[in-house]
């Protein structure tokens, strides 16, 4: 390994590039030679920028002062450890049906615990290593594209230590009714962190449905990056649901691009997790794209939650709808930041994005920043924000009706979130998101 | 059944409103409580039902037997006490059906009765629905968004009529109903007077009264009742007004 060094490192990156060096997490020693190259460039971009600071207008909201104090580097994957366990945490999370599911433990593919099945013939699904080896032009392109942005550190880091993850590729033509289901549990067996890397790709005219659920035990860090590709007329709904552990850290990045005519409809569900970041940066490179990213975030006690969403229209005729709920008691904090720019010549776009907050007590903190940048002189955008307290006079409405106050006020939190939820076209996964939801209610430490 | 004893009470702004009230009303019987804007009449319906916002400085309220100050307002709609509101409030995600349902079965648990299922809720609605005239999908919709004036003020008798209370309070049920509205809500309450159960409308006006026949009229004002007497004291009241107040046109009283 090089000990020469010839690029600035910061002292919170250090832990991070000797494990690096040691050459832990890699996958195998056949990785082909333009992985091992992004590897070493992810790695050298992380250990030149360092953690994010609380300038960054990005990362503003969120507190990563503990995880950079205490690294938690990634270990080498142990394949076929700790089923047993992660069978039991799968029980209740699993989306009811019959279709797909495929379950990454502790950062790696698990084939025991996974439901592949059946799947049309030009619809491709199975874990990151086995997409390198079996399709390495498909992933070699997303991966080569420079995980450059200052904004984004972690996904430097992803590049340089991604164990696994999973890949969808589904060629022309191809719809797909049956959601799809993806978990990543964390065991929770020592504090590490699991970097995992995924890909969706709908070539023209096809259409998916994914889940994607994110839980465990213990102290981890999960540092999770999703490209998207939709192609002319592609339609993806693809819903991410949170339910990580008290000690955990989850930063997750979505970062899609829509071909003309397509449509992106991101839904994500924070119910748990110490610190939670879910971040969905959507290029709009084709005319007539479409893009929702609607969302709801429950926080308590001392959690964090940010969701950030990027949506960048490059050409005339998209449109884009956000609404974005939260929910913070105790002394939680959670965070909506939400940037919609409309290019130079990107005519007609209409951009809508709403983010509505609820304050449950005295010591709970929202903030909420829409923006909207704006180059185009022909489009129809619009924003709204606001944070605000349970609606006293909804509450003495259902206690009139002899509704105990606790349950008068979590009917009307929970109808409060539930509007995001409802816009989920398939109706199993609404009918599970909402299921979850009640239940993260039912324990909310007002 | 309700036993209102010289009630004082006063907004937390100070402003006294209700300056010794006495009333009582005994099971089966329906009383209207008429009087001018401003007369206190709305201010007496909140602190029946327990609103926030105000102070009761003085006399009691009994309600079969029991002292109704001592009960929160979820406490009290649990014991049979139930109140219409002039303006039924929005509540954005709640399913009416679901509502309805947690609310009966608060009061069915607070009994010590067993809850009902879906499936049971849902045949007491049917035969409630009878009652009213009240489209189905009404029940599907979050409560009361979207409802028209006069479908709150059915969707507020329909609950009546699926909860069952001993005590209704009704606040200017009638306000803002056209005529047919007016009809479909009074064929409700009149199809609710029942000889366990006591019915207090709070109005403005006599209409409602010519549809709903009350056993005892009460005239408010300036926070005292100051007039009581059978039904044709409401035809007395449409020759003379309210004594020496001028009639005004009606505007939003704030409950």
């Amino acid at each position: 390994m090089s000990a020469v060094l010839d690029f600035p490192v910061k002292p919170e990156a250090r832990p991070y590039l000797d494990a690096f060096d040691k050459g832990l997490s890699r996958n195998g020693d056949a990785a082909p030679r333009w992985l091992a190259q992004s590897r070493r460039r992810g790695m050298t971009r992380f250990a030149e920028l360092g953690f994010p600071t609380r300038r960054s207008e990005s990362w503003r909201y969120l507190d990563l002062q503990p995880l950079q104090q205490k690294p938690l580097l990634p270990a080498g994957p142990e394949p076929g450890k700790h089923e047993t366990a992660a069978r039991t945490q799968l029980a209740g999370l699993e989306l009811p049906g019959h279709g797909p599911r495929l379950v990454i433990l502790d950062g790696v593919f698990a084939p025991a615990l996974s439901r592949i099945g059946d799947l049309p013939t030009g619809v491709w699904l199975g874990a990151t290593h086995r997409a390198i080896a079996e399709r390495e032009d498909l992933f070699r392109e997303v991966a080569e594209e420079t995980p450059g942005d200052p904004a984004h550190p972690f996904a430097a880091l992803n590049a340089a230590f991604f164990a696994d993850g999973f890949v969808l590729d589904i060629g022309p033509g191809i719809g797909l009714d049956e959601p799809i289901e993806i978990v990543h549990l964390a065991s929770g067996n020592d504090p590490r962190s699991y970097h995992t890397r995924s890909l969706v790709r709908l070539g023209e005219g096809s259409r998916a449905t994914i889940l994607e659920t994110y839980a465990g035990e213990g102290r981890y860090w999960r540092n999770d990056v999703v490209a998207v590709r939709l192609a002319a007329r592609a339609a993806l709904n693809r819903a991410v649901l949170v339910e990580e552990s008290a000690e955990a850290v989850h930063l997750a990045e979505l970062e899609a691009t829509v071909g003309a005519d397509a449509r992106f409809s991101g839904f994500a569900l924070l119910l748990g997790g110490g610190t939670v970041r879910h971040e969905a940066s959507v290029r709009m490179a084709g005319e007539g794209a479409e893009c929702h990213l609607d969302g709801a975030f429950v926080v308590d006690r001392t959690e964090e939650a940010n969701i950030v969403t990027n949506v960048d229209h490059q050409v005339p005729h998209g449109t884009t709808r956000e609404l974005i709920k939260g929910v913070a008691a105790g002394r939680a904090h959670g965070a909506f930041q939400g940037k919609i720019t409309v290019r130079e010549g990107a005519q007609k776009v209409d951009a809508h994005q709403l983010s509505r907050n609820l304050i449950l007590g005295g010591r709970a903190v929202i903030d909420t920043k829409p923006e909207l940048e704006i180059y185009a002189d022909d489009v129809k955008c619009a924003h709204g924000a606001s944070v605000g307290e349970l609606d006293e006079a909804a509450l003495f409405y259902l206690r009139t009706r002899g509704i105990p106050d606790a349950e008068a006020r979590h009917m009307l939190i929970e109808g409060f979130l539930r509007e995001p939820v409802e816009e989920i076209a398939d109706p199993a996964l609404r009918e599970h998101l909402l299921r979850r939801l009640a239940r993260r209610l039912a324990k909310l430490e007002e | 059944m309700l036993e209102i004893k010289n009630l004082h009470a006063r907004l937390d702004d100070g402003r006294e409103i209700l300056k010794g009230v006495d009333l009582s009303v005994a099971e089966g019987e329906v009383h209207a409580i008429m009087g001018p804007n401003g007369s206190g009449k709305s201010t007496l319906a909140a602190v029946l039902a327990g609103r926030d916002g105000y102070e009761v400085t003085e006399g009691s309220v009994t309600y079969r037997g029991r002292d109704l100050f001592a009960m929160a307002a979820d406490e009290r709609a649990r014991e049979g006490v139930f109140l219409a509101f002039q303006y039924p409030v929005e509540i954005p995600g709640v399913n009416n059906m679901y509502f309805l349902r947690a609310a009966l079965n608060a009061q069915r648990r607070h009994r010590g009765e067993p809850e009902l299922d879906a499936g049971q809720f849902l045949r007491v609605v049917r035969e409630r629905l009878k009652l009213l005239d009240i489209a189905d999908d009404l029940l599907q919709r979050a409560v009361n968004v979207g409802f028209s004036g006069g479908e709150k003020k059915r969707n507020e008798i329909f609950q009546m009529a699926v909860l069952e209370p001993r005590l209704a309070i009704l606040d200017e049920t009638d306000s803002g109903l056209d005529i047919d509205a007016l009809r479909v809500v009074a064929r409700g309450v009149n199809g609710l007077r029942a000889t366990d159960r006591a019915i207090v409308m709070i109005t403005h006006y006599k209409r409602l009264l010519d549809y709903v026949e009350p056993d005892r009229i009460h005239v408010l004002q300036d926070g005292h009742i100051v007039q009581s007497g059978d039904k044709s004291l409401a035809a007395e009241l449409e020759r003379s007004g309210y004594g020496t107040f001028a009639e005004t046109p009606e505007t939003a009283e704030t409950a």
